[in-house]
């Protein structure tokens, strides 16, 4: 058995690779799309073997395909059972590819992979560079381009037609049925071609469009679910057999992360098809690079005559000289891209600003000047939706407030940004933004047709929980309202929980609406615990309580580690709210009960049939300003019903 | 009427972005320490110690998720941003 021939690293070789993976990474931000293309041959170029340049590849990109992945499914886009079941078979793939590349190692030995990897480059390249080079000239031409299928084309619509016993699979992201029998050959050409050359999207993501019919934006985006699974499964794979440098691939990451941002930047100043121009001209280079190895491989394993060690230096000198200049060329568009944008970006805004009247004083944040009142001024309305059905009822309802109260509803969608979103293309970052701004509009006119006053907002942002604080203070909302994605266990943890987020910072206050839930203001539960917030969210609940002749619920929960004293304490704060309630004429009841709050107060609502909790948050600092309090958060966890948290100031 | 934004930064941005970049900085250097060992690890999944393929996948995700993060935060933070 041959040893492994790990390239030595030295500060010189670190710095080569930091640059490479800079460069790859600038030109796959750019293109959107893996920049393994361009990593594995570079990684060859530098003495790497095939097998290993390929292993080390796939570890560096399996763990951005996870995060990219997470973050775009927090959006909607992903369709993860259709992602796994052809992640599972690109699984297969992956084995057999990676299978082969063994197998022709241990038969022909470094160069019968690196002819294989080289051949396969060639092919490939050739055929999607070419693509993208007719799309290119046909759009700069301002001919139709194929961009999305509006229509299902016939191969998706046969697909469909199919229906073959005991292997369909229903898949709600396109709400059809689809035999596992034609998703298995697509996912192991995905992983085949990913355990070979490591860009199986060559692959995966067309197939998803044309033949399984799925939007562009969903194919990207489930694309990064079929990665992670045979990104991590590969990368498993050859790390058993001691094939992933990871030394190498870290390195490789490092300039990776950095420059994949600057290329996804460079996108948005440019038009569609000079970025196609830039990635078909790197991938025909490429090819070309790839081409000038080949005759040394050959003549290595016996196949042609061995070429003089002359000969074959200048071979290999050519194909590491285009393929540096392809990598050059790739960073000098970009750059000059980018550069050229931003100054005119600049120069604009300036023009702009110049032209502009004297703009209104801003007005005052209203983390400053506070909530005036708690008392159920609800005039302005924030609603969050992202288009999908976890917003759809919060939607709903705050169209039904609005009409009641005579509110003026503002209504955001956020457009993510960061590298995994701008990597994706310009357009289908413009398809994005033209399905946000479709939803938005659609609202907008169904608000305007009940005579409500409805501003919209599409906001470009990381954390969607930021900006939505951020512009309920610009628009002064009275009222946040938003639906929940019912997240729990690690998903949870690691996805961050938007609505506890927009609890725990938000200045105003805030009701979440799941997805089954109907405000009919039928009955409300008031959870209190005699404290000033829980005073707050007494007083907005009897507004509430008589704004629609609801019944109230007042409970407040002890624990059987509470004394005497903290259960009159209950009983006084459940007495003074009734009181009060009485007073006013709702018809109200007060509870003090024992046991786990969250459950006592859930499983009140759900005896008295109610469609609100209303309950007060604990303050904004420290801590409990990310956590809002556990009682709160987990009856937003647990209640299928409509949840009002009022905010103090 | 349609707003369009992005994320400012801040002082607690910036020491989050210090501290990523800090950690970053840890990981990498411990690379480059650990960098003949490694080979041998891998030298030895080859001989047949097959737990040993574990570390470079748990090193792969650990480097992705704190390198990925400073690194996203480290251009916006630059003022580097998408043309809307």
């Amino acid at each position: 058995m041959d040893t492994l021939q790990f390239i030595d690293i030295n500060a010189t070789t670190a710095l080569i690779l930091f640059l490479v993976g800079f460069v790859g990474g600038m030109v796959s931000g750019f293109i959107g799309s893996g920049g393994a293309f361009v990593l594995t041959p570079a990684m060859m170029s530098l003495g790497v073997p095939g097998v290993i340049a390929v292993a080390s590849n796939m570890a560096h990109k399996f763990p951005k395909s996870l995060v990219g992945a997470i973050k775009r499914n927090r959006y909607g886009q992903v369709d993860i059972k259709l992602g796994l079941v052809m992640g599972v078979f690109a699984e297969a793939g992956v084995f057999f590819g990676k299978g082969l590349m063994v197998d022709i190692r241990d038969a022909l030995g470094g160069a019968g992979t690196n002819l294989y990897v080289s051949a396969v480059f060639v092919v490939v390249l050739g055929i999607v560079g070419g693509f993208v080079l007719r799309d290119a000239i046909r759009e700069k031409r301002g001919e139709a381009t194929q961009g999305e299928p509006k229509q299902l084309n016939k191969v998706a619509r046969w697909v469909r037609t199919l229906n073959i016993p005991g292997t369909m699979i229903h898949f709600k992201s396109i709400n059809a049925r689809i035999s596992f029998i034609v998703i298995a050959p697509l996912g192991f050409a995905t992983g085949m071609l990913a355990s070979t050359i490591a860009v199986g999207g060559f692959i995966g993501v067309p197939a998803m469009i044309y033949i399984l019919g799925l939007p562009a934006l969903m194919a990207s985006a489930t694309e990064l679910v079929i990665a992670f699974v045979m990104g991590m499964g590969g990368s498993l794979f050859y790390a058993l057999d001691g094939f992933v440098d990871i030394r190498l691939a870290m390195i490789i990451l490092a300039g990776s992360l950095f420059g994949i941002q600057i290329g996804a930047i460079g996108t948005t100043y440019v038009k569609d098809h000079v970025v196609k121009f830039v990635m078909a001209t790197i991938m025909l280079l490429v090819l070309v690079s790839r081409f000038f190895y080949i005759p040394g491989y050959l003549g290595e394993l016996g196949f042609t005559a061995e070429l003089a060690p002359d000969t074959r230096s200048v071979l290999d000198g050519i194909g590491q000289g285009i393929l540096a200049f392809a990598l050059l060329f790739g960073a000098v568009m970009i750059l000059k891209a980018l550069m050229q944008g931003i100054r005119e970006h600049r120069l604009a805004t300036e023009a702009a600003a110049a032209a502009a009247p004297a703009t209104p004083a801003v007005a005052p944040a209203a983390a400053e000047a506070g909530q005036l009142s708690p008392l159920g001024r609800f005039e302005r309305f924030l609603v969050a939706s992202d288009g999908s059905e976890f917003s759809a009822a919060a939607v709903r309802e705050a169209l039904g407030m609005a009409a009641k109260c005579g509110a003026e509803v503002h209504v955001m969608s956020l457009l993510a940004t960061g590298a995994e979103h701008e990597a994706l293309g310009e357009s289908i970052l413009k398809q994005e933004l033209e399905m946000v701004q479709s939803n938005l509009d659609r609202i907008r006119t169904e608000a305007e047709a009940a005579g409500i006053k409805c501003q919209t907002h599409a906001i470009h942002g990381r954390a969607v929980d930021e900006e939505i604080v951020a512009l309920a203070d610009q628009v002064q909302a009275d009222l946040i309202i938003m639906g929940r994605r019912g997240r729990r266990g690690l998903a949870r943890l690691m996805l961050g929980h938007a609505t506890a987020q927009v609890i725990g910072s938000a200045h105003c206050s805030v009701l979440v609406v799941p997805r089954a839930a109907h405000i009919e203001g039928r009955h409300l539960v008031l959870a209190t615990d005699g404290s000033r917030y829980a005073d707050a969210a007494a007083v907005t609940a009897a507004r509430l309580a008589q704004f629609c002749d609801a019944r109230v619920s007042v409970v407040s929960v002890t624990t059987p580690s509470h004394g005497p004293e903290r259960r009159t304490e209950a009983q006084q704060a459940v007495d003074r709210v009734v009181e009060h309630m009485r007073n006013e004429g709702t018809e109200v009841e007060g509870l003090v009960q024992e046991g786990v709050p969250s459950e006592v107060i859930t499983g009140l609502a759900r005896e008295r049939n109610a469609d609100l909790i209303v309950t007060g948050s604990h303050g904004r600092s420290g801590l409990e300003r990310v956590l809002i309090g556990s009682v709160s958060e987990r009856i937003l966890n647990e209640t299928p019903c409509a949840v009002l948290v009022v905010k103090t100031g | 009427m349609t707003r369009f934004s992005l994320t400012g930064g801040s002082a607690r941005a910036l020491a989050v972005t210090l501290l990523l970049g800090a950690v970053s900085a840890g990981l990498y250097f411990l690379l480059f320490l650990y960098s003949d060992r490694l080979v041998e690890l891998a030298a030895a999944t080859r001989q047949g110690e097959k737990l040993y393929a574990l570390i470079p996948i748990v090193i792969a995700l650990v480097f992705s998720f704190v390198h990925g993060a400073f690194t996203g935060r480290f251009w916006e933070l630059l003022g580097l941003r998408a043309k809307k």
